[in-house]
């Protein structure tokens, strides 16, 4: 006898609540894969505590995956380094504000991963993106530069990277399983509409007229 | 000259605030963790800490905490420099004798200008 057809269409379990300091983020049934999903947009980034599947799509973004692979607590991020402000003073390339911004990036997904279990000694790392998506941006190549970035930064911090599929001429659509590492990467050779590119160009053109900086409050 | 011991464990901050500090002409004595910053803190008597708070072996939080039972320590400035924001986090930093709190990013004029304010 056969099994009956198992449907994606409704949820076979009630969501999870999303983490701390996340309720911005887009989550959502996925359909197609039968699980919750958290979609995050450039200059986001989301950790997922509960079995959810995390999505992006990448032009010349990076999107970082960091995951305690013991634990089985990951995230994402989706940012790329600010074009403009490349150079701090003569000081060297990793200590501009366009590295900088970077780290912060990184930092901040990495440090939220550890706050809610993970071990820095088990971290795994997988990168993508990076492709040469976006033009008219003044010849630079916009996808490289963030590869760049992105590896000195895992061989600096002495971080494992576990797998990468990064440059290329296409944008990406990132599927990350948090629970378990998998991730699943469609190259989208065909894009339907430009809401990629103007989403990225937007983050650009935001992330190099808006100074990173926190706040500072003295006791 | 000014010491300041720069406590983080992310490599690519204790770079970027050394990097910021020693330009400014400060002298930078870094650690990676809580633990390595009490005991170089203890071997030689710094100016100022500035500390993240989210790390392995001893957190900032607990590293105030230390310092403050230390008689040479109790008045020097402490700033935090950290990712963390929420406002429960904040208390708890003050309540253990943090001097102040800077969010990361932090942009390196600002910086230099807060530490020089706590300096006197």
């Amino acid at each position: 006898m056969l099994e009956p057809r198992h449907s994606f269409d409704t949820p076979t379990h009630p969501q999870p609540r999303a983490p701390k300091g996340f309720s911005h983020i887009n989550r959502y049934w996925d359909k197609s894969q039968g699980v919750f999903a958290a979609k995050i947009l450039p200059g986001e980034f989301y950790v997922s505590l509960a079995g959810e599947m995390i999505v992006t799509v990448l032009g010349s973004c990076i999107a970082a995956c960091v995951r305690d692979r013991v634990k089985g607590v990951g995230g994402m991020n989706h940012f790329m380094l600010p074009i403009q402000r490349e150079n701090m003073g003569n000081g060297p390339a990793v200590f501009s504000e366009s590295a900088r911004y970077g780290n912060w990036a990184m930092e901040y997904l990495i440090n939220e991963v550890l706050k809610n279990g993970g071990d820095k000694r088990n971290l795994e790392i997988k990168i993508f993106g990076g492709g040469r998506v976006l033009e008219n941006m003044q010849q630079i190549d916009v996808g490289q530069k963030n590869i760049d970035f992105v590896r000195h930064f895992i061989a600096n911090e002495s971080l494992y990277l576990a797998a990468e599929d990064v440059g290329g001429v296409f944008p990406r659509k990132v599927l990350y399983f948090p629970d378990t590492g998998s991730v699943k990467v469609r190259k989208l050779k065909t894009v339907r509409n430009d809401v990629v590119f103007e989403r990225e160009r937007n983050y650009a053109k935001s992330i190099n007229t808006r100074p990173a900086q926190g706040d500072i409050e003295l006791f | 000259m000014t010491k300041i011991l720069a406590v983080d464990d992310s490599a690519s901050m204790r770079q970027m605030v050394s990097f910021t500090l020693q330009g400014a002409g400060y002298e930078v004595v870094e650690a990676c963790d809580g633990q390595e910053a009490l005991n170089k803190a203890k071997q030689s008597q710094v100016d100022l800490v500035l500390s993240d708070v989210n790390m392995p072996v001893m957190d900032g939080i607990a590293l105030i905490k230390q310092l403050r039972t230390l008689p040479n320590y109790k008045f020097t400035p402490i700033l935090m420099l950290t990712t963390e924001s929420a406002a429960d986090k904040k208390t708890e930093g003050k309540a253990a004798g943090a001097t102040g709190w800077i969010v990361k990013p932090f942009n390196p004029d600002q910086l230099l200008n807060t530490i020089k304010k706590v300096l006197g």
